[in-house]
């Protein structure tokens, strides 16, 4: 069982990249909580030790995408509500900003993790692979389909990859 | 769309409150990691198992007690172990019972861990402390399950001072379910009335095991039969015995 120092370091650290998986996957606050206290305890309990910063970060995504899609799959999950009650303060998030939110949000959800994993985090398609548990190829072929979706939906050549 | 995209999510953090509750609760799951907060953590799961068990027809087979665990200091209670060593029911035969019944969180928990729980009660200990007699008695239908129970019981008490463990037959539960008194209690009543007709199960129901064993050897005369209790040559030790059923002796212990 790891520290409540190392526990309260782990929360400050990744607390934002668990938020933007929540966000990516769940559709209320009520749930992210749920989120947050599953993955940070599973941290807590976990005898894991992490080679460097890269492997722990990469374990926090996979575990919280993998709680999320239980919690999606759990009889007793809360209701659904609309962005707003998503985002803490959505009327300070510019138009445009909250239409690429919706946008991505609007995925299928199996094109959500690979759009935040590739165009926010960074990862490639094999890293993007290994941590989601998916063919490289399958990568590719969900990223090029989202790719093609959110242009539809957002238009211009802003959008372009 | 790299950019945008990634302009978007920066705007998203966890607030402060969220990250401040998910510590609380870290904090929280820690201090409880033991002990009886983890029954409230878990009681979604246990609720849940609980239902699909009395969909099964379990519901009996769960709750269905197949041994009894008596336990007698001032406090008397008894606890019912069903068949999977859970505590699925506990009885208090006097005032004192009630209290440290309440004080506890033993149900639904392992039999060693509840005896562990009350064993370190506070009352328990001052009761110990203070020379007085503990008498855990354990009984049931099934011989062999019951002969499991009473060894790990005797494990678990063994270093405990002026505890005495009993195995016995289970006819005589009954009889001491009549008489309003917890099964280690009654079997102490039995050893008194042969010596004292008179006694009645509501005079003992108030005595301590102490109070009892010294009467039973004032009317004895046997100055010896007060070891059992621990004031004799083997004070403060800890004693166990296999009681005979229903016949003579009943609470002697054997080492002496």
């Amino acid at each position: 069982m790891r520290s409540e120092e190392e526990a309260n370091r782990a929360v400050e650290k990744y607390a934002d990249t668990v938020r933007r998986i929540c966000i990516v996957h769940l559709k209320n606050h009520a749930d992210t909580e749920d989120i947050f206290q599953t993955v940070f305890l599973k941290y807590v309990l976990s005898s894991v030790s992490f080679e460097n910063e890269e492997h722990e970060k990469a374990w926090f995504i996979r575990v919280t995408v993998n709680a999320c899609k239980d919690l999606l799959k759990s009889f007793f999950r809360s209701r659904t509500v609309s962005l707003d009650e998503i985002i803490e303060k959505p009327s300070e998030m510019p138009k445009d900003n909250r239409e690429v939110l919706e946008a991505v949000l609007e995925l299928p959800e199996k094109y959500r993790d690979v759009v935040y994993l590739y165009y926010y985090e960074e990862y490639t398609a094999p890293e993007i692979g290994r941590i989601l548990g998916k063919k490289e190829n399958t990568v590719y072929t969900l990223l090029k389909r989202a790719r093609k979706i959110l242009k539809d939906k957002l238009g211009g050549d802003e959008y372009e990859a | 769309m790299k950019r945008k995209i990634q302009e978007t999510f920066d705007m998203i953090h966890a607030d402060e409150k969220l990250k401040d509750r998910t510590r609380e609760f870290l904090a929280e799951a820690a201090g409880s990691s033991r002990g009886h907060s983890a029954i409230f953590r878990f009681a979604p799961a246990l609720c849940l198992a609980l239902i699909i068990l009395a969909g099964f027809g379990g519901w009996q087979l769960y709750f269905r007690p197949v041994s009894v665990i008596s336990i007698d200091i001032n406090p008397s209670l008894e606890l019912d172990v069903n068949r999977f060593d859970r505590v699925v029911d506990v009885k208090e035969y006097n005032e004192d019972g009630e209290k440290l019944s309440e004080s506890l969180e033993i149900l639904f928990l392992n039999y060693e861990d509840a005896l562990e729980e009350i064993m370190a009660d506070e009352n328990v200990q001052t009761y110990l402390a203070g020379d007085q007699v503990m008498s855990i008695v354990v009984t049931g239908e099934d011989e062999k399950k019951t002969q499991t129970v009473y060894s790990n019981v005797e494990a678990c008490t063994r270093d405990q001072e002026n505890t005495h463990c009993y195995h016995a037959d289970s006819a005589d539960l009954e009889g001491a379910h009549e008489a309003g008194l917890s099964y280690g209690k009654y079997m102490a009543y039995l050893e008194l009335k042969e010596l004292d007709p008179d006694i009645a199960p509501e005079d003992v129901q108030g005595m301590t095991m102490r109070e009892i064993r010294d009467r039973i050897g004032q009317l004895s005369g046997n100055a010896d039969l007060t070891d059992i209790d621990g004031s004799g040559q083997e004070s403060g030790g800890h004693h166990q015995e296999n009681y005979g059923g229903h016949g003579a002796g009943r609470g002697r212990h054997h080492g002496e």
